[in-house]
């Protein structure tokens, strides 16, 4: 079987058999080595992400507790008060849920198939309407409307705080519900005119009305807060202003002292000759 | 044959006992490059048994064989051709034949 002649062959078959060994090991070790670099990348992924998600709750911990160390007592009722404006917390109280939905009845020939359906403008005057009355908080079909909320039509959708709200429309108002209630049904507003369409709308009076808090995010990017100079100078303007109407003649001096201090001179002259005049 | 045997023993001793691993960049073609060599030891193997062996053919067909299927990995990996999977399935296929013809000549004796 063995046909290695020489010495000379024997060493070079098994040189070459040492480097074949070699090869095949090698091979075997890199594979099993690739395999596990992948498993670790993925242990290693899984650790730093448990890492930055305790960092972040420690953090988060941590900005609660300035928080709450920083503000205290009436500047806290105050914050509070100004959140619940603003929409940052969910509302209770009395007020009226009204439903409205979409008319099934069938448009007549010729007619117009958008007279029947739920517009923004409809939202929109509902909304005004409930304002006027006096709601408190208002919530359409759970996006609280706060001073940035838009009420725009996007295709068979209405756009609200960003989000496509559809038909039909569920709006929370606190406020006196008798008045919310009277105001939109008087005669001639919004919801006889709703009816002209067979739109649906339903008034429920309830003493637990919840109105959700605001969920969408507010970014000034162009507003920042006044500074004091510029503040002072809008002030300028509207004194003048003031103080021009004010020449017909009811002296307030005492009142308008204050203001006239940063008031430029023409405007204290024309003070002065006002209640020169009055005098 | 107890020379290339205690080679291969001596080999994979060897590469048990070496540091590191080959990065994987170089993967293709250290596994082609070892289809090579297997298929040139096959080879040489079953010439050893018809009878025929000759050691130059044996020692140039080896690294001739692995230099060529490096070169062919290398070649298709730049023109995004997978030659690799050509030289792996050529290789293969003649280890197979070799291997058929050594348990026909072990068997016939």
């Amino acid at each position: 079987m063995t046909t290695v002649k020489n010495k000379h062959t024997r060493i070079l078959v098994f040189l070459v058999c040492i480097i074949l060994g070699f090869m095949i090991t090698m091979q075997l070790k890199s594979h099993n080595q690739h395999q596990t670099v992948a498993m670790q990348r993925v242990e290693d992924l899984t650790v730093r992400l448990k890492e930055v998600q305790a960092d972040r709750d420690k953090i988060a911990k941590e900005l609660d507790e300035y928080r709450a160390g920083r503000i205290s007592g009436a500047a806290q009722k105050e914050m509070d008060e100004l959140k619940a404006r603003a929409g940052e917390t969910a509302l209770e109280g009395k007020g009226i849920i009204l439903t409205v939905d979409d008319s099934k009845q069938a448009a007549k020939a010729g007619e117009n198939k958008n007279l029947y359906i739920i517009h923004d403008e409809d939202l929109l005057r509902v909304v005004n309407e409930l304002r006027a009355a006096g709601a408190e908080a208002i919530s359409l079909n759970g996006q609280r409307l706060i001073g940035s909320s838009e009420i725009r039509c996007v295709g068979p959708t209405v756009l609200v705080n960003e989000r496509r709200l559809a038909a039909p429309f569920v709006i929370h108002a606190i406020g006196n519900p008798q008045t919310l209630e009277s105001s939109l049904e008087l005669r001639g507003g919004v919801l006889e005119n709703f009816k002209f369409w067979g739109i649906k709308a339903d008034v429920v009076k309830s003493d637990s009305v919840v109105v959700p808090a605001f969920k969408g995010n507010r970014i000034f990017e162009f507003a920042k807060p006044a500074t004091e100079k510029t503040e002072k100078d809008a002030a300028e303007n509207k004194d003048t202003s003031k103080a021009k109407e004010n020449d017909s003649g009811k002296t307030n001096a005492a009142k308008q002292g204050s203001a006239a201090a940063n008031s430029n001179t023409a405007s204290t002259a024309s003070q002065q000759k006002n209640t020169g005049g009055a005098q | 044959m107890i020379y290339a045997v205690i080679g291969l023993i001596f080999g994979i001793i060897g590469g048990v006992l070496t540091p590191g691993f080959i990065p994987k960049i170089y993967a293709p073609y250290f596994s082609v490059a070892l289809m090579a060599g297997l298929d040139t030891a096959f080879g040489g193997l079953r010439a050893a048994m018809e009878g025929d062996y000759d050691n130059t053919i044996f020692l140039s067909g080896f690294f001739v064989n692995i230099a060529l299927s490096v070169f062919l990995c290398y070649a298709g990996i730049m023109m995004d051709i997978d030659f690799y999977l050509i030289v792996i399935l050529v290789l293969g296929m003649r280890i197979f034949n070799n291997l058929a013809i050594i348990r026909r000549l072990f068997l016939k004796k």
